[in-house]
């Protein structure tokens, strides 16, 4: 083991130009956004860029010497996948530091078109081992994967162990229970899913019942939960709901938490992740801007010292405020969690 | 500058809540038109176009109606179920719009209710959250 | 045109060695072009180790079946990659990728492989990819409506592909993996000592919503719908569309009557006379088929769902 590890990079969302402002002043590396459209999984109404936002946000970026990275992260869907091929044709044009894509026949498409592209594996290719990583780098010299978030620390490292490919791991926000990927609960209830059409128990179908005593999320009729009066509420993402399973009403997959690796951070940083990604395109500059500082000035921190490095209770009250659920986990990253 | 942890008291509510809303309205309406015109307000309109909206400041009992067209925002009687109605205190709503606080984490912490079309909600939120202030005398007053 | 054939996915819940052996001793006999073997859901569920499966696969393609060995959808640990390896290596019978991974170790075995619908493919572009580096067959994804498939098929007839296509045309819909697992949590148990309360369970647990709508499955890792999906109304319609073998997902009980109630479907297609298939007293749960048309996963047999608008 060397020494002194790189700092991983610290890759920021960006749902708009103030948002990647914002990433970008207060310490991101990298930030990453995806267009108005639904090549990307976080294809909410009124977010993500347009060309004029992209080419001033990546001016800005570059004049900071931060990257940026353009996620087309969908499947492109059936007989038209022209979208799909403009997108990541406008990724070159616009000069952006790398693409993000989930599906290999895009993968295909972006490297024989733009052979010094540098590409990115998504976290929505659901590439939970070196074997499929390592396919995709033989086939489409991939530079970096994005895990989900799905696996413990002792399975990153052996996925470093056995591949070139740069390995970027998420660090904080919501907190995905399914494989990316290999989630369709949404198109179960909506006919809309992250895969094919980038969004996850889409607004459209949300209604909110304020009823005399709770209040109530439906997502398309189906009722995700109920809160009291007074209990802190969730978006009715479905897998966050509470049902009844044998007469217990619980979570039963899992409650409104947000992962939050800070607490082990060198031992990120030890095994040699090249990037920690922070989730919330969809979140406002506040967010960004309240997320990246934080975690900008822990990862330096651990940097320094990593033996003397421990969790400032100043940054686990600022994160915890963002936290949807107001929980925080390590994750799968730590066994237990399973 | 931080906004303080405070909540107008009751009796300002009632008072306020007695007096005509149409001012306040119109102020506010008129400066999303100015903000839309000057392209700082990059609102799709086709989105927000036939809608009518609510903004409820609790703490201060007062409630503004306005709809949107094609081109511009207007003062609307909008009756008791607009398309969307944000609800929140007036000490909030003064977070979320100096990006003080992030509008999820309000609505998270049941500070902020969002009732009516939860998508026109989202795209209201978007649009807010898209405003690039430091291309205003404003971004001094930022958080962010 | 080719007829429709049958086939019987591997099964997805977990169930003891002698109910394993028994189901298969049984579906030996029915009218099934390819039976699916192995453990595609959890690493854990070990009553049949790879050896076994692998050994019950020669068998039963002794008895005249062709036999697919299905990959663990979830790949996680050198353990789980080891186990993968074992199965590629059989050194006879096809396997189904359902990971990229398994993908991969197919295709440097130089083995054609068949590409399970966890690979995610919506369009023919990454379908050619795939069928570059060995597979003969795909499953797609299960949420993809009709025009997005016949759209797909139009471009691999243009193209020339060579490659077989099977739908998901029966069961509870496998709709998403986790790194935990539900059944333990439901039991207050952690997932490594879970006491393999899945046995219990041998067609999961039910999920219902706060008001008693019966929503999902939870099946270990595995979350499922709760909806018996059913593509038996749209048969004349995937064969016309030049499918090559619908999929029956084996349930506890029943799994019999359903395969013959296909297989007298199919049968029907070439006939003049009118049959009258009903497979609802097979299901223990509502009949769903709305990925098919387009509209919520969950939407019954029939339903317009269209709640939001």
């Amino acid at each position: 083991m060397p020494a002194t590890r790189p700092l991983p990079e610290l890759v920021c969302p960006a749902g708009s130009l103030p948002a990647l402002k914002a990433a970008v002043d207060n310490g991101a590396d990298t930030v990453y956004l995806g267009l108005k459209n639904d090549t990307n999984a976080r294809n909410f109404a009124g977010l993500n860029f347009d060309d004029r936002t992209a080419r001033e946000g990546i001016r800005y970026a570059h004049q900071h010497e931060r990257k940026v990275l353009l996620a087309i992260n969908t499947y492109a869907q059936g007989g038209d996948i022209s979208r799909w091929h403009r997108a990541i044709d406008e990724g070159a044009d616009l000069g952006v530091d790398a693409i993000i894509l989930a599906d290999i026949g895009l993968m295909e498409y972006a490297r024989r078109r733009y052979p010094e592209l540098r590409l990115h594996m998504s976290v929505q290719s659901s590439a939970t081992n070196y074997e499929a990583i390592n396919l995709a780098q033989e086939l489409f010299d991939i530079r970096r994967a994005v895990l989900p978030r799905v696996l413990t620390l002792d399975q990153v490292k052996q996925v470093i162990d056995h591949t070139r490919v740069e390995i970027e791991v998420f660090g904080f926000g919501s907190l995905c229970v399914m494989v990316e990927g290999r989630c369709l609960l949404s198109s179960y209830a909506t006919g809309e899913s992250p895969n094919s059409h980038g969004v996850c128990s889409p607004a459209k179908f949300v209604r909110w019942e304020h009823g005399s005593q709770a209040l109530g999320a439906r997502l398309n009729g189906i009722l995700i939960d109920e809160y009291q009066q007074g209990e802190p509420a969730g978006y009715p993402t479905l897998c966050k709901g509470r049902f009844e399973v044998e007469g217990d009403t619980y979570y039963a997959l899992e409650e409104p938490t947000s992962l939050n690796v800070m607490a082990m951070l060198p031992q990120i940083i030890d095994i040699g992740v090249a990037a920690i990604k922070v989730e919330g395109r969809q979140r406002s500059p506040a967010y960004v801007a309240q997320v990246t500082r934080t975690l900008r000035e822990a990862l330096d921190a651990a940097g320094r010292e990593p033996q003397r490095f421990s969790v400032k209770p100043g940054w686990t009250q600022a994160l915890s405020k963002l936290a949807e659920g107001q929980q925080q986990t390590l994750g799968a990253y730590n066994r237990p969690w399973k | 500058m931080r906004i303080p942890e405070l909540t107008l008291p009751a009796s300002m509510a009632s008072l306020l809540g007695r007096l005509p809303a149409t001012p306040p309205c119109w102020a506010l309406v008129t400066t999303l038109n100015q903000l839309k015109k000057r392209d700082i307000l990059p609102a799709d309109m086709s989105l927000l176009a036939g809608h009518s909206f609510e903004v409820h400041v609790q703490d201060a009992g007062l409630r503004l109606g306005f709809s949107a067209d094609e081109e511009n925002f207007k003062v609307a009687s909008v009756g008791d179920t607009p398309d969307l109605r944000l609800s929140a205190n007036l000490a909030d709503f003064a977070r979320m719009m100096l990006r003080e606080e992030d509008p999820d984490t309000l609505f998270f912490n049941r500070k902020l209710i969002i009732e009516g079309d939860t998508e026109l909600g989202l795209i209201v939120k978007n649009l807010l959250d898209s405003v690039d202030w430091s291309s205003t005398p404003l971004q001094r007053f930022m958080a962010v | 045109m080719n007829t429709l054939q049958l086939t019987l996915g591997p099964v997805l819940f977990y169930w003891s060695r002698d109910d394993i052996l028994r189901f298969y001793s049984e579906a030996a006999d029915w009218p099934l072009e390819t039976i699916y073997l192995g453990e595609a859901v959890c690493s854990r569920r070990q009553q049949l180790r790879g050896q076994d499966w692998i050994a019950l696969g020669k068998e039963l393609a002794e008895s005249g079946r062709h036999v697919v060995l299905s990959s663990l959808a979830l790949i996680e640990s050198e353990s789980d990659l080891r186990r993968l390896r074992k199965l590629v290596e059989n050194g006879e019978l096809q396997l189904e990728a359902n990971d990229l991974g398994a993908a991969r170790l197919a295709q440097q075995q130089g083995r054609p492989f068949v590409a399970g619908h966890h690979l995610n493919i919506y369009n023919a572009d990454t379908l050619a990819l795939l069928q570059s580096l060995g597979a003969r067959r795909w499953i797609p994804p299960v949420e993809m409506d009709r025009d997005t498939l016949a759209a797909v098929l139009q471009q691999v007839s243009d193209k020339g592909l060579n490659i077989e296509t099977e739908l998901f045309a029966w069961g509870r819909l496998p709709l998403a993996l986790s790194a935990r697992c539900f059944t333990a949590r439901h039991y207050n148990l952690s997932k490594d000592d879970c006491q393999f309360r899945c046995l219990e369970h041998p067609d999961g647990l039910r999920l219902n919503t706060r008001e008693q709508q019966a929503f999902l499955t939870i099946n270990g890792i595995q979350t499922m719908s709760d909806g018996c999906h059913s593509l038996l109304p749209h048969l004349a319609d995937i064969a016309a569309m030049g499918v090559r073998a619908v999929r029956i997902s084996p349930q506890w009980q029943h799994t019999e009557r359903v395969v013959a109630g296909y297989q007298q479907a199919i049968q029907a297609l070439n006939s003049p006379l009118h049959t009258d298939i009903d497979l609802a007293p097979y299901a223990d749960s509502r009949l769903v088929d709305g990925y098919w048309r387009g509209e919520a996963g969950i939407a019954a047999i029939g339903e317009a769902h269209h709640a939001h608008s």
